[in-house]
């Protein structure tokens, strides 16, 4: 493979930041592999999007009008892979990251590789790394038999950084085709906040909070100080405390944020492989035998109810100190 | 796409995985999972899938049936009566060797060719599975077999032709819909999975399993381990996090002094 295509996700032209992690990684490939590093953003706001691009790293941004949901991302990703020749595509291992991945991949019949947190690429050849069974393991797999490849990137992992980049804006011709899938309506039941998988703090509650309040008052705002997002244990989401959306763990999201905040939580196997890749694991907890002592680097028997607040209180003094 | 709007086939794709509750680990010398102790189940976000075809199939009492495809070893055939059990009416398991090691892309391949012996309605996904996490198949399946594919669907409805499924998203949801035949991948607020009763699981036994073998395919590529476009190159086994220090905190005040100065040596304040 020779040039990377980062896929760029956006609402309305808001590009999310696991894109511009891709749009950045693009670019160090692209050099590695000897190849042009472009980007392709579709949809309503595309061409607002594009003008965030241009203080990217990228030889080439491609734009299409087209609202066609996934189907309008994947045919836009299809005729610049396609013109490109050779091309390994990036997208962000989030829900539409997904979608639009596995669909190109499916299409030009190429390998996929998801959660990648590395690349080695040697001459031509492109390999992932990716943790697989919950951080046990570190696999490596090699795209191969095809032009085409897609790494799906796990966000927070790769650094996005601005540059003087100066991507030409390549408009893609509209394909006039219909959508296939009908989007009817779109609602917002909570407020635009960072997800779990992309922030750098993640201050998660378990069993022990009892209830559904601590998620929206004292976990919340422990989060907030740190600019980070709140996480729940299966235990916390199956009892309807908090929505599937914040569950960190086997049958929730796998994540490695720098800064984990259990509370309440005894981490059990079951929530363990979604967080153990975390940078920092700290963990608050009024019984000390839990299993989350053993793997946390700090684990403070106490309280919950009455330190996190005073831990937010005094998280907030330093950041306002620093400011 | 069928002209009529009569009884739906309705397919589940289930997947068997090693116990999710079990601590895995791999063999240092063998650089595979220990299997020993490790059971192996139903992939838990497939049972979310056979629960929200079993729930459209009741709702709409019109002689639609529940169909489970799943591409495993012939050893595999008990934990597919599992899905049997709980209420669907039959299963094609794909066993053969020769898929056996096949990636991302040759599951997808092997799975739709499978699925297009059976000329579905509607095939219901589960969003990943626990061993593997890529959530990459809904959509490869989608493409591959040439159907709309509505991910995320913590809500499904048929009606008129046309499937509706209100698709989760970070911050709410969207309504989308599409045509039939289309492809569904549904998560777990979609719904409560049943037990299998006893009457269901005495019915599965009774139940057809159908065995199919990649020559009753027509494939015209190579899938499995030879065929895989993302091959496993290594395997590697990282170190064991460290114990780290444990602080008893009576006070909460001096409790949280101890997290911020620990936050402070790690330069996170």
């Amino acid at each position: 493979m020779q040039n990377v295509i980062a896929f760029i996700e956006h609402k309305h032209g808001a590009i999310r930041r696991s894109s511009l992690e891709a749009a950045t990684q693009a670019r160090t490939l692209a050099d590695q592999l000897g190849g042009k590093a472009h980007a392709v953003v579709a949809g309503a706001g595309a061409a607002q999007a594009a003008e965030t691009l241009k203080k990217y790293p990228l030889d080439q941004i491609h734009v299409s009008d087209e609202d066609r949901f996934i189907d309008g991302a994947v045919d836009a990703l299809e005729s610049v892979a396609k013109a490109a020749g050779s091309a390994l595509v990036l997208v962000g291992n989030t829900m539409i990251g997904r979608d639009v991945g596995s669909r190109f991949a499916a299409r030009v019949d190429c390998g996929i590789n998801a959660d990648v947190v590395d690349f080695t690429t040697d001459g031509g050849a492109v390999s992932c790394v990716m943790p697989k069974l919950g951080g046990l393991v570190i696999t490596t797999c090699k795209l191969t038999g095809s032009d085409f490849g897609v790494a799906a990137i796990r966000p927070n992992v790769f650094a996005a950084k601005e540059t003087s980049g100066a991507g030409e804006i390549v408009q893609i011709p509209s394909s006039g085709k219909a959508s296939s899938v009908t989007v009817e309506d779109e609602v917002e039941e909570a407020a635009a906040e960072l997800g779990v998988e992309e922030a750098s703090v993640v201050v998660s509650g378990g069993r022990g909070m009892g209830g559904p309040e601590p998620f929206t008052t004292i976990l919340k705002d422990l989060a907030d100080a740190f600019g980070g997002a709140v996480g729940a244990s299966r235990a916390a989401v199956d009892a309807g405390w908090v929505s599937h959306g914040h569950q960190v763990g086997q049958t929730g999201k796998t994540i490695s944020p720098q800064l984990y905040i259990a509370v309440g939580i005894s981490g059990a196997i079951q929530h363990k492989v979604g967080m153990r890749t975390s940078e920092t694991i700290i963990a608050i907890n009024k019984d000390g035998g839990v299993p989350i002592g053993e793997f946390a680097d700090l684990l403070v028997v106490g309280d919950a109810f009455a330190i996190v607040p005073e831990l937010t209180k005094l998280v907030r003094d330093a950041k306002a100190a620093h400011a | 796409m069928r002209p009529e709007v009569g009884p739906l086939k309705i397919l589940v794709t289930v997947k068997l995985v090693p116990d999710t509750n079990a601590d895995k680990r791999i063999d240092p010398a063998t650089k595979r999972l220990v299997r020993t102790g490790v059971e192996t189940v139903l992939n838990p976000f497939d049972e979310y899938a056979i629960e929200a075809a079993l729930q459209l199939k009741e709702k709409l009492n019109d002689g639609s049936t529940v169909t489970i495809v799943s591409m495993t070893s012939p050893s595999g055939k008990e934990i597919v009566r599992k899905a049997l059990a709980m209420g669907a009416d039959d299963a094609v398991m794909l066993c053969d060797d020769a898929v056996a090691g096949s990636d991302l892309w040759g599951t997808a391949v092997a799975l739709a060719a499978t699925i297009k012996t059976l000329d579905a309605d509607l095939v219901i996904t589960g969003t990943q599975s626990t061993d593997a996490i890529s959530g990459d198949l809904p959509g490869m399946l989608a493409e591959k077999l040439g159907i709309p594919g509505l991910t995320y669907a913590r809500k499904l409805d048929v009606a008129d032709g046309r499937v509706r499924v209100e698709r989760e998203t970070e911050t709410g949801y969207m309504t989308v819909s599409a045509a039939l035949p289309a492809l569904v991948s549904v998560t777990k607020s979609a719904n409560e999975p049943r037990y299998p009763s006893l009457k269901g699981i005495m019915g599965a036994k009774k139940k057809e399993i159908k065995q199919l073998a990649v020559a009753d395919l027509g494939l015209t590529v190579a899938v499995g381990t030879d065929g895989a476009k993302a091959q496993l190159t290594d395997l590697a086994t990282p170190p064991a996090r460290a114990k780290g220090q444990t602080i008893a905190a009576p006070d909460p005040a001096a409790g949280a002094a101890a997290i911020v100065q620990f936050l402070k040596e790690r330069k996170f304040l």
